[in-house]
Formats: structure tokens, C-alpha cells, sequence
């Protein structure tokens, strides 16, 4: 619901083709081999982790895959960090919750 | 251990034009990047650029990037991508980290171009999801093509936060305000017109004083503050956002310098600590070079400028070119690059006060330091607005280019010779012969401030014609009718499209010409389709 059909200076944007993958269980779809945070946006999830001591939730902040912000559980192996992770069908996204990434979190 | 000649950290403007310049002496260059992309901040980049042609003015950044890629490329460079370069040894030895594998090279020189990266803030709900860098918002909107929301608050009101802003307004966001807790807008002028005129309202000493919401911003709240910074109780105002955009600053780069062991210091005025560097870019470790944002932020102009000066300097040193050719090179490289450092913003090194007048004489403009527009009574004074008399006799340019910015396209488009900047870009653009203006609209379009209008009083009885640069979508049709806003986005008057042209010299910028009452030809400055009278 976010995406950029129409642009006034760039061409349009190369997109891979529509796949499906999973977020917490629940099917969503986006394009293939765009980064992981970008399909979950599209699909309003803000949200990708909540840190470790106190439970605040943490999204995108540096998209370029530098902050740590944006982690996540992907297939199975935490810490992924989703704004450079390219999105893949059937990949299984989860909802990280503490955990190994406290001390990494650019925004603590 | 692989050698390399030369090993360059970084693909952005800086590292690229030092490749490029190496490579056409000769010598056998690579770089890495950590992005999966070439090109930097140039990729994000969608507007046009300031500056002269041969700083490939008002060309739009991706532009740049792609061609320096495809120039590099085709002079053997080896552009390594998704290679973080984690460490530097004795005897310029690096390590790379490419796809978890560690890796290890030599070079007989190194040049560090690995840029600069956002600042941040602390506020209240600063690490609620929805805040975001204004990086961050470009890479999704102009590399993924996702708007990152669709009210956003921009913190910050240099030239990243309205150039930024603009872009948000372009992928079709709303943007709800711009503050900053300065008292006057960093930016330069003429980009923060561009928004002010759709609207977008600018609070100047105004901080952040809480993001609202408990998982994901919902508002936001912003407090005055006074001399001292501080907030002033009462002057607390909600805005309805859903994106808190952060354009606070940039610091240079500078960790893989000091772990080569070159000395930093510390510069204000740079954006923090910087590799201590000669003329030519070489850092206090022989053979260690740095160029662009990393030896002090500025510009990818002077980036490319100062990655030629290095590239330049190598090939002299290791015998590529005579020392001949070398200083002829340096001394266009230099002259070049103190061109686009001079100005009311130039990074000539100085410490800068905040001027009041134009290097001309011309008071500058407060309204444009305070609110984002020129007020029409502040614009008679300067020298690139025809007068009454001029304007009675038919369509004029007007060139509401009011402070030293380094950039002078509109001089070198003109067919007619009607604009001149003159030798030194920083000048004030002057219409010198409005009565030979053909209305051609080259100017308009190529204005990288977008700072160019044409005005017709003579179009119709009652009526004008006001031409204006026009980037957004859906482009309104001829015949349509919308909005005259004047410079501060407030609603004047109906107003009817009379024609929109654009073609491949104009990349992307349409010029769209709208009819309105004829007391608002000097103040008409936007158009907004849609019928409707609303609030601006
Ligand atoms: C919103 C915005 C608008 C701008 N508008 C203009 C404009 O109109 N005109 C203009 O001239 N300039 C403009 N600029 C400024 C310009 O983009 C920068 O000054 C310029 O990109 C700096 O070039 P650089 O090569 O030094 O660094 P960058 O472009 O930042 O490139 C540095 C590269 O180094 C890589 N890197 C960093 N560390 C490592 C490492 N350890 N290993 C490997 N790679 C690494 C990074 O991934 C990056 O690709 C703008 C900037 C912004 C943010
Ligand atoms: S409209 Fe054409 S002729 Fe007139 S000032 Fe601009 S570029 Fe020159
Ligand atoms: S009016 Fe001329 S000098 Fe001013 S921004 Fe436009 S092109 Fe540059
Ligand atoms: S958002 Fe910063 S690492 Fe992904």
C-alpha cells in the first residue's frame, strides 16, 4: 500500500516477481530479491524486534544496514539484519524478541 | 595476498573519480564498497545538481553515479560491492570482508573515500519505529520505490532535510513541517522555496519534544526554544504525522584513517573529526590518501573533485604521468574545486556567521531565512528581477536567485544571452537583456533551485501568463483548472493550465505555463490541480 507506482523523475523501479513469504505465521507477498524490510512496509509491519531488557519495539531507522534496528528472525537464524537481507519465496519471517541482538541495537 | 596499485575504500563520487582518474594514467586500481550498489549517496540523489558543467550541473545525481560507474568500469576498475573493508595493517595492507569470508590486500597507495554518516537526536519515542534517517527515507523512496509513510515530520532544515523534503512531496507523501532549532534555515535558499511553495510550513527554533505512539509513531509533538536552546513552556504544538524523518547533520567517516594510523583532528566546520590531509589529499601516513565526505562533509561535486586531485597526485608519484602534466591537472582540479567552495555556504574554510547581505551588497532576504520564501517587497532589490517597466513590455525571466550559491546554468543555457553570472559562480545571476528573451523556458527548466519563472502581464486583458518548473505527478493537462498559490503554498486564485511542455533536455522537469488575474503575476508561483479551494 505504499508502493511508488507512479514517479514523476524515476523510471520505474525494477522490481523481481511477486512471491509469498511468511511473517509470524501469516502470508504476505512481495517482490522478489528487494530487501526483506521493504516487503514487510509495503504490508504495514512496522515493527521488527523488541530489544532485550526492555522490550521496546525497534523498526527501519538506517535502511542501509547499519544500525541493527531492524533485525529479525529469518528461517530460523536471529539477527538478520532485514534492510539488506534480500526477500526470497517462502522465507519464514519472524518477530524477534530479545535476546542475542542486545548489544548490537543501534538505538538502545 | 593480492597487490593492487592502487585500492580505493569506497564507491561513491570521491572514490570513483579517484579510480577513474588513476586508471587513465595507467595504473591498476580496485575498490570495494560495503553496499550491494556503486555510487554512494549519488543513487539516492534525484534532484539536479548545482554548480558549473564541468561539475556536471544541473544534471540529477543518479546520473553522475551512473556515468563515473560506467567511466570506471570501462577503464579496467575493478568495483568490488558488498566488500567491507574492516581493517588497515602496516604497509597499507587491508582486510575485506566479502560474503563472511575475510580477505587480504596490499596496495602501493590507498585512497579512504568511505564518506559520511547520519547524526542522530535523542528524543522521547526517538526509537519508536517510524522514526527514520533521511538516508534511510531516500533509499526507500528512490532505490525501492516505497514511500516510507504518508505524514512526515523533517527534523533538520539543511539543504538534506528540504532537499529530502522535496523528494518525500515528489514520491507522494505529505510533509507535514520542517524545523530546526537554529533560528534561521540551513539550506540554501532556493531549495527550501521549492517546498515552501506547496506548503510546507518551516518552524525555525523549534526542537523535537516527543514521538508520540507506543509501537510505531502516531504524532508528534514540537516546542519553541529560546537563545539558550531551551524549550519555552506553552509553545508546544501536535502535528499529525506518521514518519519523523531525521536530517540533523552528517559526520565524516573517519575510523579506517585512524586505524591506519593518520592523525585527526577535530573540525566543527568539517562535521567532526578528519584525517589531517595535505593539498593533494594525502593523509600524515605516506601513500594514504582521503577524499570526499570523510576529510570534511561537503558536496559530491567537490567529492569528485577532490577524488581527481588524489587519483592525479598517485599517478604522479608512482611515475604515471610527468610532473608537468600533473600540476597542469592540479592546478584545473583546484581552481575547480575553490570555485564551488566560494558563497554565503562555501566550505573555504572560514568559520561562517550568518551573513546579511549578498556578497553583491543586497540585504538578504529574512523571509527566505525564516519561513522558506521571498517575500515580494524583500525581491525588487535584486539583480535578477525585471522591473515594472521591463515587465510591461511583454514575457521577462525572473530569476529569484537571491544568496552567493555556487552554480550558473541559467547562463549557460540562454540562447539569447539574456542571464549572466559571470567568471565567479557565486555571483548573483543578473537578467541583462530581459527585452531579448524569446521565452524559450530553457532556463526555468534547468534552474537546479528551480528559482526561475517566466511572467507574462501582457497575455490577456486582466490575465497573465506565469510559467513554472514542475516535477510532480499526475502532471495536470492543458485547459485544466487548479490553484495559484503564491511562494508561501496560500491560495490566490483560480487558475488555468494553458500548457505544459517537457521534452529530453528538460529530464523529467515540465514547464507548465497557467493563466492567472493579472494582479497576481508576481505573485503566483505554484499551481495546485484540483478545483476545490483549500487551505495552503
Ligand atoms: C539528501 C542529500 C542531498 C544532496 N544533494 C547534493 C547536491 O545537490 N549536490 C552535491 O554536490 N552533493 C549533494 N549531496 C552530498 C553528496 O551526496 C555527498 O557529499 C557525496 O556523496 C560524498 O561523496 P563520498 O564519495 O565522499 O561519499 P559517499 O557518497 O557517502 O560514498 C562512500 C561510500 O563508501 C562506502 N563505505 C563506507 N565505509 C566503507 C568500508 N569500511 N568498506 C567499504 N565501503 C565503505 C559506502 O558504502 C559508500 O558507498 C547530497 C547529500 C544528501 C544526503
Ligand atoms: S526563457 Fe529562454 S531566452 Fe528567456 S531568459 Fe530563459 S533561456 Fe533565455
Ligand atoms: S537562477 Fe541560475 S544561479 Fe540561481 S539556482 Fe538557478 S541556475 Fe543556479
Ligand atoms: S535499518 Fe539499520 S541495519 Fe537495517
Amino acid at each position: 500500500m505504499y508502493r511508488i507506482e507512479n514517479h514523476p523523475i524515476l523510471p520505474e523501479f525494477h522490481r523481481g516477481k511477486r512471491v509469498a513469504f511468511l511473517f509470524d505465521g501469516k502470508e504476505y507477498e512481495g517482490f522478489e530479491g528487494e530487501p526483506i524490510a521493504i516487503a514487510l512496509r509495503d504490508n504495514g509491519v512496522m515493527v521488527h524486534h523488541y530489544t532485550a531488557k526492555r522490550a521496546e519495539p525497534r523498526g527501519i531507522f538506517c535502511a542501509i544496514g547499519r544500525c541493527n534496528d531492524c533485525v529479525m528472525i529469518v528461517d530460523g537464524a536471529p539477527n538478520i539484519r532485514t534492510c539488506v537481507t534480500p526477500l526470497q519465496a517462502g522465507m519464514k519471517v519472524e518477530t524477534q524478541y530479545g535476546t542475542s541482538n542486545e548489544g548490537v541495537t543501534g538505538r538502545q | 595476498m593480492i597487490r593492487y596499485e592502487v585500492i580505493i575504500i569506497g564507491a561513491g563520487p570521491a572514490g570513483l573519480s579517484a579510480a577513474i582518474e588513476a586508471a587513465a594514467r595507467g595504473l591498476k586500481v580496485v575498490v570495494f564498497d560495503e553496499n550491494d550498489k556503486p555510487g554512494g549517496q549519488l543513487f539516492k540523489q534525484i534532484h539536479k545538481f548545482f554548480g558549473a558543467k564541468e561539475h556536471q550541473a544541473r544534471e540529477r545525481g543518479f546520473r553522475i553515479g551512473e556515468r563515473l560507474l560506467a567511466q570506471a568500469v570501462g577503464l579496467g576498475v575493478k568495483v568490488v560491492l558488498g566488500a567491507q573493508v574492516v581493517g588497515i595493517f602496516d604497509n597499507k595492507q587491508i582486510t575485506v570482508m566479502i560474503d563472511t569470508q575475510m580477505e587480504y590486500y596490499v596496495g602501493n597507495s590507498i585512497v579512504i573515500a568511505t564518506g559520511a554518516s547520519e547524526n542522530v537526536i535523542s528524543f522521547p519515542g526517538w526509537t519508536l519505529p517510524g522514526v527514520i534517517g533521511a538516508g534511510a527515507a531516500q533509499t526507500l523512496m528512490n532505490i525501492y520505490g516505497l514511500r516510507p509513510g504518508s505524514k512526515v515530520l523533517m527534523v533538520g532544515s539543511g539543504n538534506v532535510g528540504v532537499v529530502v523534503g522535496y523528494q518525500l512531496i515528489q514520491a507522494g507523501c505529505q510533509v507535514a513541517a520542517v524545523i530546526d532549532a537554529a533560528a534561521h534555515i540551513g539550506g540554501y535558499g532556493v531549495h527550501a522555496a521549492k517546498i515552501a511553495r506547496m506548503g510546507v510550513p518551516f518552524y525555525l527554533s523549534h526542537t523535537i519534544a516527543q514521538a508520540h505512539g507506543t509501537d510505531r509513531v502516531c504524532g508528534a509533538t514540537i516546542v519553541e526554544v529560546d537563545q539558550a536552546w531551551q524549550p519555552v513552556p506553552g509553545s508546544e504544538k501536535f502535528l499529525d504525522v506518521d514518519v519523523i524523518c531525521l536530517a540533523v547533520g552528517l559526520s565524516p567517516m573517519s575510523q579506517l584513517a585512524r586505524l591506519a594510523g593518520c592523525l585527526l583532528q577535530d573540525h566543527p566546520h568539517k562535521g567532526g573529526l578528519v584525517p589531517v590531509c595535505d593539498e593533494y589529499g594525502e593523509t600524515t601516513v605516506k601513500d594514504i590518501y582521503a577524499a570526499g565526505d570523510v576529510a570534511g562533509i561537503e558536496e559530491a561535486s567537490s567529492a569528485m573533485l577532490q577524488g581527481r586531485i588524489a587519483g592525479n597526485a598517485i599517478a604522479c608519484r608512482h611515475g604515471y604521468i610527468s610532473r608537468t602534466e600533473f600540476e597542469r591537472y592540479h592546478a584545473e582540479y583546484k581552481t575547480s574545486l575553490m570555485q564551488l567552495r566560494g558563497g554565503t555556504f562555501g566550505h573555504d574554510g572560514g568559520e561562517k556567521t550568518q551573513p546579511k547581505h549578498t556578497a553583491e551588497g543586497q540585504p538578504l532576504s529574512q523571509t527566505l531565512l525564516t519561513k522558506g520564501y521571498l517575500d515580494e517587497r524583500e525581491l525588487t532589490v535584486f539583480p535578477g528581477i525585471p522591473g515594472e517597466a521591463a515587465r510591461k513590455q511583454g514575457l521577462v525571466a525572473v530569476l529569484e536567485c537571491t544568496q552567493n550559491i555556487p552554480c550558473n546554468p541559467c547562463q549557460d543555457v540562454c540562447p539569447k544571452g539574456c542571464i549572466k553570472v559571470g567568471d565567479k559562480i557565486t555571483n548573483l545571476p543578473v537578467m541583462v537583456s530581459s527585452a531579448h528573451c524569446s521565452g524559450c523556458g530553457l532556463c526555468v527548466i534547468s534552474c537546479p533551485g528551480q528559482a526561475i519563472f517566466l511572467v507574462n502581464e501582457t497575455y490577456a486583458d486582466n490575465f497573465a501568463a506565469v510559467s513554472i518548473p514542475y516535477e510532480l505527478v499526475p502532471l495536470p493537462v492543458p485547459g485544466s483548472k487548479g490553484m495559484a498559490c503564491d511562494r508561501s503554498g496560500a491560495v490566490l486564485a483560480e487558475a488555468e493550465v494553458i500548457s505544459v511542455r517537457k521534452n529530453a533536455k528538460s529530464d523529467g522537469t515540465a514547464l507548465l505555463t497557467m493563466k492567472v488575474p493579472g494582479q497576481w503575476a508576481m505573485l503566483a508561483r505554484f499551481f495546485k490541480p484540483g478545483a476545490a479551494l483549500q487551505e495552503g
